[in-house]
């Protein structure tokens, strides 16, 4: 088996469990009592996206959605400390 | 030596679907808020952070990619680094929100910062 072979089956083995836990990510999102739950829910399941376009961009040999991996991983950063100053002084400054 | 490469990613990734899969089920099933934030701890570093190291790790060793490895790879492990220094730093202002917020503590052992701050949050 040469490595392009080997690579495709593994990618194709390891998405289906990294799709099982986005969806019980999703589950949280949807239940979350609280909104801080949701938050954690969101940042999880952006990292988890972002780990997903870098497997997907070997898989599909297309490297440039690794760009979009990047930015997701800060937006998810963006989204915590908004939602941070938020939940402490009920506004997003003057 | 590329094979070891190799292997050493699909290692890295591997462990971090296992992650993932304990952090998602440690998320569903504690139960306050700043528990989860502890399973989500293993699904964040854990289940990203690390397997986008070996993802980097396989992309520089698929020879099928061509020169674009090497942006792949670049680019999975400049994404690894910013989970690393941001993902710690969000989690700590949600924390600091959601208890300034009044999110309920239940089950509740003892809860130091209250005392500190005279029963209110």
């Amino acid at each position: 088996m040469d490595v392009e072979q080997l690579v495709t089956a593994f990618i194709t083995a390891a998405l289906p469990i990294f799709l099982i836990s986005a969806s019980l990510y999703v589950v949280r999102l949807i239940k979350g009592p609280t909104i801080p739950d949701m938050i954690l829910a969101v940042d999880c399941l952006s990292y988890d996206v972002s780990l997903f376009m870098a497997l997907l961009a070997i898989y599909f040999r297309s490297p440039f959605l690794i760009v979009g991996a990047i930015s997701l991983a800060l937006w998810a950063y963006a989204l915590d400390l908004y939602a941070a100053k938020w939940m402490e002084g009920r506004e997003l400054g003057e | 030596m590329e094979q070891l490469i190799l292997l050493a990613g699909m290692a890295l990734v591997a462990i971090g679907v296992f992650c993932d899969l304990v952090g998602s089920i440690g998320l569903l099933r504690f139960p306050n808020f700043f528990v989860r934030l502890h399973a989500a701890t293993v699904g964040t570093i854990g289940g990203a952070a690390y397997p986008l190291l070996g993802a980097a790790l396989m992309a520089a060793a698929c020879d099928f990619l061509g020169s674009a490895r090497w942006f792949v790879a670049a680019g999975s492990i400049l994404t690894a680094v910013i989970i690393i220094l941001t993902a710690p730093a969000g989690s700590h202002a949600l924390a600091r929100g959601a208890h300034r917020m009044g999110v309920p503590v239940e089950p509740k052992v003892c809860d130091l910062l209250e005392e500190d701050r005279g029963g209110r949050r």
